[in-house]
């Protein structure tokens, strides 16, 4: 029974972090356009005259969203047309089960993974929600029975299919080096050393890989270099025909990709909540020094660095957001199939043959 | 016949006429202020120097006569150099109030500024002070400092009207043009004066400040207020897109036609045209009810009374009482449905008393087409009304318009008797209540036909403003008549305007055939 | 593969402007927050409600009728501001003046601001100088649109 009530509430916690960060994320992105490009951006939302530089702009935003006219076009099919945010929505937001965010938490006793579910295939199981994530977004493009986004929904799934296979591609690598396809496995991994001094990371181990499996993600992010299934200005996207709280869920589902993009850069190749050099007593400096620590700060130190790391991977793909203009069709396949196939192609080689190497 | 060169152009003319008219005949403007057609060339303003080949100094082109092989020439150096000269002294004592002037738009001496002016003011002296504001007439108001004393004003009232009310006082640059010792002019034709005037100097009270020149549309029609059939222009305002205006017609402007009114039209004609926009009847109303009604529909109910009449063979019982307002075709449409088809005798006119004539313009008729309805075969004479309304069923009374001093207390008595009362008519009247059905009626200017004058001239006219709300031109209220009472189907199916009516008209009535 | 190399480094070095840039305005709002007064500022953001710009000397703002010494207006009516205005958004009608030397004054003067385009036509084709646009108002929304109707009394007042 208590171990019910303690899943229920990591799911609670884990969804609340999700959901909240992702709200921010809308914030943050505004903000860091705005600072990018000379500006100050949102920052007039306010209660009772506080405005804390636009802090509150999110909720605004959600208010006005859910307040919107949810209109359904009457040429629509309407059930899958209703289904298809939440469909969309539902396949991200269930990623999150499998996220480690710390080590394991003692109190009184108990042993609490700090992850919802660790299974034996997590990583698999994150592959898969993410590519099941397309339903959505064909679905509505088809139930909208409209030309612009039909053609919306037909691009993104022809993009997020073929990212699909660099995408898995670029991990196999990854699951040579670390041998296992549990991501609390393959974290644990990374906290051992090489050479003594360096965390096993992916980033030192598989850079090849990390750069593909970068591009591959912000690819299936559908953000801006990458945005053909929106595409605003030639299509409108595949969303044309959502309007208020249901387009919302498509708004936010792109910034749950992007934070779940972040957790899974963060936990497959920078050591997900690994601090290097702290072990579960305490700092072992590589050159001899150490600083013992008690559990609770330990783990605090664990989740405060897998957060850090996970907020400057969203910077840092907001940072490309709005850096790059949007790629042409051709160029995005192009990129795809000629370029990070066969790069990953080479990757997995090149890794199997070190390893067999090395023994 | 000489033949002269104007602008080496060869132009052939009959001797004796001015270089001005040669140039006139040959599409070729001379500018001039005090020439006009009406007067004897007075030569006063200078502007329409010329050059002759031969002859030193240039020569006004408004007086001299052609001689065979005259070489003339209208854009030379000096020509153009002596009009800019007069131009300049004309303007040199002249206010340039062209902002408060009510002729700014179609200023002569504007349009000459433009078109041979386009200099610098070499003046350095105050102009002339003079007064601005005189009324020297009922409708007249005079301006000093804008008259360039070119006496089309006093030629006017010495050729035309023969009464002389106006002349020109003082010498040099005091001269003046004024009225003897205060006595105002008073003349049924003072509107011409505003008319002729070259600059604003004569400038119309009725018009004075309610539209710029250039807002209004000038169509032509021709005047109705009396027997004469002048021709006119009746000069519309558009209105804005975003502001509606109180009225349409801001004036009447004599139109040229020389076998009828020359260039002149009375006052009466020109002043009285505010029943073209004033308390108009725009809605078809059946028994004092609001509800709104096709012209279909009724059309349709009154070929209906007709027809039940006239199968129980008792269309002696329809009444018909007209106005000769109507135009030739709308008559013989009458003529046609009432007195052909139906056969029905108890048709009279009730047109207003005679009036005074004037022995100029002005008849004593006082509706436009007394003439056309005699030369139909209709009786003018006054009706004996008691017997007139007795037995009558059904009754058709065109009135468009009423004149105010109609006598209809007859009428009146006898309508409450009448099964069905039908009241054609243009504008709202106390009469109209006392009616079954009142229908809207276009007025002279907003329909097409033709009217008969009182010397027999036929003149057709066309359409000068649009008819307001539901109002319709009787004779397409009548072509739709006798097509639904289908007694001849085919007669009445070949009109499609009123050109097609007269037409007809011309075929079966010889006085039209002749008059063209 | 070349030639993708270089859109590469063109791409890295894209990044790098827009990372320059966030570095530094973050840095001068980050002393902003600590009330460091610096000559630069974090964004170039005019904040409207409360900070304005400068109107230019020429610039279009809202109409206004000019008076002459006694206080009447300057407007003769020659309706070539009405006349010239290509959103017809200007109405006068005329009456007269007992002083002969005017005569000719507006009784009516309306400018439908709700259909003005402020192209300055009717400034420039006054012959009196009686109309222009240099008030400096560029704040007069309203909830009404016949409240954007301006009358004599307003545009003189």
């Amino acid at each position: 029974m208590s171990d019910w009530i303690i899943i229920l509430i990591k799911i609670i916690c884990a969804l609340v972090w999700f959901l909240v960060i992702a709200l921010y994320l809308t914030w943050a992105e505004r903000k860091e356009s705005a600072v990018i490009q000379d500006r100050i951006g949102a920052n007039r939302a306010n209660i009772w005259k506080f405005r804390v530089i636009g802090l509150f702009q999110p909720f605004a935003d959600a208010i006005k969203m859910i307040f919107k006219e949810d209109f359904t076009p009457s040429f629509s099919r309407k059930f899958l047309h209703n289904l298809a945010p939440f469909v969309s929505f539902f396949f991200v937001a269930i990623t999150i089960s499998a996220i480690p965010f710390g080590d394991v938490l003692r109190i009184g006793g108990r042993e609490i993974k700090l992850q919802i579910v660790d299974f034996n295939v997590s990583l698999l199981f994150v592959l898969a929600m993410l590519s099941l994530g397309i339903y959505g977004i064909i679905l509505a493009g088809w139930s909208s029975n409209n030309r612009y986004t039909l053609i919306g929904g037909m691009r993104g799934a022809a993009q997020l299919i073929s990212y699909e296979v660099a995408l898995g591609l670029s991990l196999i690598g990854l699951i040579l080096v670390y041998p296992s396809l549990k991501l609390s496995a393959i974290v644990h991994f990374q906290g051992e050393l090489l050479w003594g001094w360096l965390p096993k990371w992916g980033v030192f181990l598989q850079p090849l890989g990390l750069l593909i499996f970068f591009f591959a993600a912000l690819a299936e992010t559908k953000r801006v270099p990458f945005d053909l299934p929106e595409g605003e200005n030639e299509i409108v996207g595949f969303f044309t025909e959502y309007s208020g709280l249901k387009w919302g869920l498509f708004m936010f589902t792109d910034f749950m990709e992007v934070l779940i993009v972040s957790c899974l850069l963060t936990t497959l190749f920078f050591g997900g909540w690994q601090v290097p050099w702290l072990y579960a007593d305490g700092f072992h400096f590589p050159w001899g020094g150490e600083w013992l620590l008690p559990h609770g700060i330990v783990v605090a130190f664990q989740v405060l660095a897998f957060n850090l790391k996970v907020f400057f991977f969203c910077w840092l793909q907001i940072l490309i957001r709005w850096t790059y203009p949007r790629f042409r069709y051709d160029q995005v396949m192009d990129l795809g199939w000629k370029l990070l196939v066969p790069l990953s192609l080479v990757n997995i080689a090149g890794t199997a043959i070190l390893l067999s190497l090395i023994g | 016949m000489a033949k002269i060169f104007i602008d080496e152009r060869e132009i052939d003319v009959a001797e004796g006429t001015t270089i001005l008219k040669a140039a006139k005949s040959a599409g070729l403007n001379i500018p001039h202020l005090c020439y006009h057609k009406a007067f004897i060339p007075e030569g006063t303003c200078r502007m329409c120097l010329v050059e002759i080949e031969g002859i030193p100094k240039l020569e006004l082109a408004c007086s001299t006569q052609v001689r065979d092989g005259m070489e003339v020439s209208t854009k030379s150096e000096s020509v153009i150099e002596a009009r800019k000269g007069v131009l300049e002294c004309l303007l040199a004592d002249h206010p340039i109030d062209c902002p408060i002037c009510d002729k700014a738009g179609e200023c002569k001496l504007q349009d000459y500024y433009e078109e041979y002016g386009l200099f610098e003011s070499e003046f350095n002296e105050e102009k002339e002070k003079r007064q601005k504001k005189i009324e020297i007439g009922k409708n007249l108001i005079h301006d000093q400092e804008r008259c360039v004393l070119c006496r089309r004003c006093v030629r006017f009232l010495r050729e035309i009207t023969k009464n002389e009310e106006l002349g020109v006082f003082q010498r040099g640059v005091h001269t003046e043009v004024s009225t003897y010792e205060g006595i105002l002019v008073d003349n049924n034709y003072s509107g011409n004066l505003a008319e002729i005037c070259p600059v604003g100097a004569i400038t119309d009270k009725d018009f004075r400040f309610k539209a710029r020149s250039w807002f209004l549309q000038r169509s032509e029609s021709i005047c109705p207020l009396c027997s004469r059939g002048c021709n006119i222009y009746v000069e519309s305002h558009q209105g804005f897109s975003r502001f509606s205006l109180p009225k349409r017609v801001y004036r009447i402007r004599t139109r040229e036609n020389q076998i009828i009114n020359g260039f002149w039209i009375c006052d009466k004609g020109r002043y009285e045209y505010s029943y073209l926009d004033q308390e108009r009847l725009d809605n078809i109303v059946v028994n004092n009810s609001q509800d709104s009604h096709s012209w279909p529909e009724i059309t349709s109910l009154i070929a209906g009374e007709i027809g039940r009449l006239y199968h129980m063979k008792r269309s002696a019982h329809i009444g018909l009482i007209l106005q000769s307002w109507l135009s030739n075709e709308e008559l013989f449409l009458i003529d046609k449905i009432f007195r052909n088809d139906i056969n029905i005798e108890k048709i009279c006119f009730l047109d207003p008393p005679e009036e005074a004539a004037d022995d100029f313009l002005l008849t004593a008729e006082r509706t436009p087409n007394r003439r056309g309805a005699k030369e139909l075969g209709f009786d003018l004479q006054p009706a004996n009304w008691e017997k007139f309304l007795e037995d009558v069923d059904l009754l058709f009374v065109f009135a468009s318009p009423i004149r105010d001093d109609t006598d209809f207390s007859l009428l009146k008595a006898a309508l409450d008797k009448i099964e069905k009362t039908v009241l054609f008519a243009s504008h709202n009247h106390e009469i109209n209540s006392s009616f079954d059905i009142v229908l809207p009626m276009s007025l002279i200017a907003e329909k097409g036909g033709s009217l008969t004058n009182i010397v027999g001239s036929v003149q057709g006219f066309s359409n000068a403003l649009d008819a307001p709300g539901d109002c319709r031109p009787a004779w397409q209220f009548l072509v739709e008549l006798g097509n639904k009472l289908a007694l001849n189907i085919d007669f009445y199916n070949q009109f499609s305007d009123p050109e097609s009516i007269r037409e007809v008209m011309k075929k079966e009535i010889s006085f039209f055939r002749e008059k063209q | 593969m070349i030639k993708a190399l270089g859109y590469f480094i063109e791409i890295i070095k894209g990044s790098l402007i827009t990372t320059r840039h966030f570095m530094v305005n973050m840095w001068f709002h980050t002393l902003k927050l600590f009330r460091i007064k610096t000559k630069r500022k974090g964004a170039v953001t005019i904040q409207y409600p409360e900070e304005k710009r400068d109107i230019a000397s020429r610039h279009r703002s809202l109409h206004r009728l000019l008076k002459r010494e006694d206080g009447k207006p300057r407007c003769v009516v020659c309706m070539l501001c009405v006349t010239v205005c290509p959103s017809e958004c200007i109405y006068v009608e005329a009456a007269e003046d007992p002083d002969p030397e005017v005569q000719k004054v507006p009784s009516t003067f309306i400018i439908d601001l709700s259909r003005c385009c402020f192209c300055g036509f009717c400034v420039e084709a006054c012959p009196e100088d009686a109309i222009r646009m240099d008030t400096g108002q560029i704040e007069f929304a309203e909830y009404s649109r016949d409240k954007l109707i301006y009358d004599l009394e307003k545009l003189t007042g």
